[in-house]
């Protein structure tokens, strides 16, 4: 990093150049103080600089203003270390102001320095350790309007920075320190929002062009609604507990006229229900509205769609939380769906005529695997790379029909527009449609059904019923404190989101991205490893699935008196079979990701 | 069949009838549905002239995914898409492993530990009169 100093040289105008070249080890004890003095820094920390020369004034240029590094206005960490590697690194040439090396620029370095790269003083003849000054490269600005127009957007800036820079050294940035670069450079570019730090899950929502306008903070919103339906539902509950509570004044509303005016309260026991299945309905509401509301900015085009996830996720007011609602409804719809169907295996309550019903729900129960699949596809990002191979090219393992059914699902030689545009419809009408239908059949069969199974009114010992007033009430106080968990777990735990997959840009490298199945595949990535990938990961699923379809069919079923409890002797052997199918699954998923928890 | 009525015989007849059209219905649909007007990746590929490839190097071309490979046996180049279900491989120190369910390969693409089947695929090289080595992945 050092010049040989010329004898001959003035060293007074060689100072600054020499302050230059020797900055970079002087940031990185400034990082380090940085780092060590975090939890202190203000909005323009003090920076010394004592550690170098008092530089020399040049007549034409104020060197003033290089004596520290310009910390904008921003008092988030990022920006801050940023500006002090852009001081250190990236100022020499491309100028304290993002200017590039212009003229102004290059009178910083003094008289005799100026023009050092027409001679070819620092040509490439120059020692190994040397500062090479660019002869034939223009050294571009990175700030101002129509700047950085080879980048789209933050994320291609910090790939570019992380790879190429600086120019005598690439490769020298960790990655931490590519992104601080990065947010301080489109900072001075000014389109960089205030207090938005940036990261692999936000980048491409930031371009380089334009501004974005300032996102808000939406957490004491999510509070105030988080803490008015947490006191809401302490409501619903106090009035569920009262006791001489006024009966069958209310005038019935619409959501009444769904239940009967009275059920048994042996239907309505939470410890028998374990509330599953209301729950499971209401999780589908809000994936329904969280779901129309993403496709307000949602782009189901391979190049803007991971972007428009960003966008939604990072930019958009609210945004976050509703992708999050939805993440993670999604999530808790399979948990809760395979918490119903234990439920109704292990008190036998599939038995006789309500075997239609649990086809039904098992039906849901594919359709809202494929719907969870289909949206995790809709990310499009590095993420989900190997999942959409490996599943759409299983489906290729299928003998006679499986280049058919590739068509069908990817609809063309490989995933690509086509197959996004498919996930989608897929995903947003098909499969929605498809469960709003088995679902209000579902509803209609209960009904229809007698309710929730319990024995046959001769057998009951207990007679008392309560009214729909109360039933809504109970389904509502569960919704309640559903909701507040929901929006409590989508505040703190954001659904993830990785880097746009964008063309001939597949990594190699190893370990660069996971290539892990979503976790309700977990199971079957697991089986794959065993061999025939149809055996594995067609036919056994699909056997298991028909196992359980044919549970209620096969196997015999719990007598009407044993209803409405747990564990009847009836049904053991359909007890058993389930429970035996659910530790598989549970072992598989576990070895699936033990390597990794050992690593 | 002796008995059947004129009316049974016309609810049968139009039963079918709907049957046929439902049929020719989902015939269209799935025709519909499998058109293909995405164009089929390339084939082929130009990766240089041979001379950028020494004797002893192994190059990856992470575009095709494809590893060059010139050892004694002369110059030959392998797909490092894992032949179960289509990841991309990785280098490691024994050969090749895949990301997704941990197929091993040897340095020189023979499967050393299953899900997969087989080695993985050698391509075509040709020269051409340019000098420039194509590879095929067809």
């Amino acid at each position: 990093m050092s010049t040989t100093p010329q004898p001959t040289s003035n060293r007074k105008d060689r100072l600054l150049l020499h302050r230059l070249l020797f900055a970079t080890p002087v940031a990185i004890v400034l990082l380090m103080a940085m780092v060590l003095t975090t939890p202190n820094v203000q909005a323009s920390p003090r920076v010394q600089s004592t550690a170098t020369p008092t530089p020399q004034p040049t007549p034409t240029f104020d060197v003033q203003r290089l004596e520290k590094p310009v910390i904008a206005d921003d008092n988030s960490e990022q920006v801050q270390k940023g500006s002090i590697i852009y001081w250190g690194i990236c100022m020499a040439c491309h100028g304290d102001q993002g200017q590039g090396l212009t003229e102004e620029w290059r009178d910083a370095f003094g008289p005799q320095d100026r023009n050092c790269w027409q001679k070819g003083c620092h040509g490439t003849d120059h020692p190994p350790e040397g500062f090479l000054i660019p002869k034939k490269m223009v050294i571009p600005a990175v700030a101002g309007s129509s700047r950085l127009t080879r980048f789209k957007n933050a994320q291609e800036l910090h790939d570019f920075i992380l790879a190429n820079m600086p120019w005598w050294d690439p490769g020298q940035l960790t990655d931490e320190e590519a992104w601080q670069v990065t947010s301080y450079i489109l900072r001075l570019h000014e389109v960089m929002p205030l207090e938005f730090e940036l990261k692999e899950s936000n980048a491409s929502a930031i371009r380089t062009q334009y501004a974005v306008p300032q996102p808000g903070d939406d957490r004491p919103a999510i509070l105030t609604l988080t803490g008015i339906l947490a006191l809401a539902g302490i409501g619903m509950i106090a009035q569920d507990l009262r006791k001489n509570r006024p009966r069958a004044t209310e005038r019935p509303n619409f959501f009444h006229h769904l239940h009967p005016p009275t059920v048994p309260a042996l239907q309505a026991r939470l410890r028998y229900t374990l509330g599953v299945g209301g729950l499971a309905a209401f999780l589908c509401l809000i994936l329904l509205v969280t779901g129309i509301l993403e496709m307000f900015y949602y782009i189901p085009v391979p190049e803007h769609a991971a972007v428009s996830v960003e966008v939604i996720a990072s930019l958009v007011p609210f945004g976050a939380l509703i992708r999050n609602l939805h993440f993670w409804s999604a999530q808790a719809l399979m948990i809760v769906m395979s918490i119903h169907l234990l439920r109704v295996v292990l008190t036998g309550a599939y038995a006789r005529h309500r075997r239609l019903n649990y086809l039904i729900g098992l039906g849901m129960l594919l359709l809202v695997t494929l719907l969870d699949f289909t949206g995790y596809v809709l990310r499009w990002d590095e993420g989900i790379r190997w999942a959409l191979i490996v599943g759409t090219n299983l489906l290729k393992t299928v003998p006679w029909i499986g280049d058919s059914l590739y068509q069908l699902a990817v609809g063309g030689p490989e995933p690509a527009l086509s197959s996004l545009e498919r996930f989608y419809t897929w995903h947003i009408f098909v499969l929605t449609l498809a469960m709003i239908v088995l679902g209000a059949w579902h509803i209609f069969r209960v009904r229809r059904d007698g309710g929730v199974a319990v024995p046959p009114p001769e057998q009951r010992k207990e007679e008392a019923r309560i009214t729909r007033f109360d039933l809504v009430r109970r389904e509502v106080s569960i919704m309640l404190v559903a909701g507040v968990i929901l929006l409590f777990v989508s505040t703190m735990f954001p659904a993830p989101i990785e880097r746009p997959i964008t063309q001939n840009t597949i990594d190699v490298v190893a370990g660069a991205h996971t290539a892990r199945a979503p976790w309700f595949f977990l199971w079957v990535q697991q089986l794959l490893k065993f061999g025939d990938p149809f055996l594995w990961g067609v036919a056994l699923p699909v056997l298991l699935l028909i196992g359980l379809a044919l549970l209620p069919y096969m196997l015999p079923q719990a007598g009407s008196h044993e209803l409405g409890r747990w564990f009847p002797r009836g049904n053991r052997l359909a007890q058993v079979i389930l429970i035996a199918i659910a530790s598989m699954l549970i072992v598989l998923t576990v070895l699936s990701i033990l390597p990794d928890l050992q690593l | 069949m002796k008995n059947t009525s004129r009316r049974d015989f016309l609810k049968l007849s139009t039963n079918s009838l709907l049957a046929c059209a439902g049929l020719l219905g989902i015939g269209g649909l799935i025709r519909y549905l499998s058109y293909q007007f995405d164009p089929t990746p390339p084939g082929e590929f130009e990766i240089g002239p041979a001379g950028d490839y020494p004797l002893h190097s192994r190059t990856i071309l992470a575009h095709i995914p494809a590893i060059v490979i010139h050892d004694e046996e002369g110059l030959h180049v392998r797909s490092l898409t894992c032949t179960h279900l289509g990841c991309t491989v990785e280098e490691r120190n024994f050969g090749f492993e895949c990301p997704c369910h941990s197929s091993r390969y040897d340095p020189v693409g023979q499967v050393i530990k299953g899900p997969a089947g087989s080695a993985l695929r050698k391509l075509r090289v040709v020269k051409s009169e340019d000098g420039n080595l194509h590879v095929f992945t067809g």
